[in-house]
């Protein structure tokens, strides 16, 4: 699987799940633009990270939640590079909350970020696309399928995430732009700490078949290989990464007991 | 307008609390500000001022009197105001 000479946007680039994509494409040959919000510093570290593995990297700062953000970022790149090759939709947020106390700025927060953001890219990334083809990856996970303690809000931006992902990939498919999503469990990161904070893992090495935690560079390699040319009639999928846990749910009916 | 009372106008603007009510005394908890309150006002005092506020030093403001405070310190370091 080689990626050289391509371009990728990677959003929410300089950490976590989305630093470890970043560095895969790169490490396969993809020049690489690391958006970031909150996080500069990460951002820039990442992309010098990126640039040692011997591809191009740029840092780019843009709120996803903000469509004249997700305007000017694409002006920037349509004017400094007139292309893009790949697109990974992985920049989140959301609040911790019970469905009940979801209110109308807690659902406007996350949808805005987790799922209209997606679209948005998509659409101005399609444009950049439409001559060479391309590839758009979202970042999915279990809270979409399944019910997660206090994920509501998050969950339901999953959702539409993946539902964006099956009308795009034919939507788009004419174009040659293969679109697709894949769904981890919970993923070792800075942000499973803010869950663990909240409550909602208690040992999920405990749930998992395949004996460890998901790590952002399982997610990483499921990415990369959807962006290369092997994944070329894979489209409008959500590709779960979690050890086995989802389809494992039933075998731990009566665990508790023994 | 002051940066604090740029800064009180939007506080209050996202957590619907009387701008009078705001002192710099005022702990977010008091304000009634949620974690989406202060992500959300950060974000627009970002924006109003063209400074960025790491997260790190957020996380050290005990009111809003540190926030003001920090966002002076920036602005008299080159933000606009």
């Amino acid at each position: 699987m080689s990626l050289e000479g391509r371009l990728a946007l990677v959003t929410g680039g300089g950490r976590g799940i989305g630093q470890a994509i970043a560095l895969k494409l790169a490490s396969q040959g993809a020049d690489i633009i690391v958006n970031f919000f909150r996080h500069r510093e990460s951002a820039e570290k990442t992309a010098k990270d990126i640039e040692a593995l011997g591809v191009k990297a740029e840092t780019i700062r843009a709120n996803v939640g903000d469509p004249a953000k997700i305007e000017e970022m694409f002006d920037m790149i349509g004017n400094k590079f007139g292309h893009l090759d790949i697109l990974i939709n992985n920049a989140a947020s959301g609040v911790g909350r019970p469905v009940m106390d979801v209110d109308v700025k807690a659902w406007e927060w996350t949808m805005d970020i987790n799922a209209r953001a997606c679209l948005l890219c998509a659409q101005r990334a399609a444009k950049l696309m439409e001559e060479r083809g391309g590839k758009i990856v979202s970042i999915s996970s279990l809270g979409s399928p399944f019910v997660l303690p206090n994920y509501s809000i998050v969950g339901i931006s999953k959702a539409a995430l993946e539902a964006l992902t099956r009308y795009l990939a034919i939507e788009l498919a004419p174009q040659g732009i293969c679109v697709n999503a894949v769904a981890a469990s919970a993923v070792e990161t800075e942000a499973l700490k803010f869950y663990f904070k909240e409550g909602l893992v208690k040992d999920v090495r405990q749930v998992t078949p395949a004996g460890r935690m998901v790590i952002p560079e399982d997610v990483a390699n499921v990415v990369a290989f959807l962006c290369s040319e092997e994944a070329f009639m894979i489209r409008g999928q959500t590709v779960v990464v979690d050890g086995g846990t989802s389809v494992g749910l039933f075998t731990l009916v009566g665990k508790e007991g023994e | 307008m002051t940066v604090e009372e740029q800064i009180r106008e939007i506080v209050a603007r996202i957590t619907h609390v009387d701008k009078n009510a705001i002192t710099r005394e005022s702990t977010f908890k008091e304000i009634k500000a949620d974690s989406l309150d202060i992500v959300q006002a950060l974000v627009a005092v970002e924006e109003a001022f063209g400074i960025e506020i790491p997260d790190e030093e957020a996380q050290k403001f005990q009111n809003f009197g540190d926030f003001v405070s920090y966002v002076e310190g920036r602005v008299a370091q080159g933000g606009k105001v």
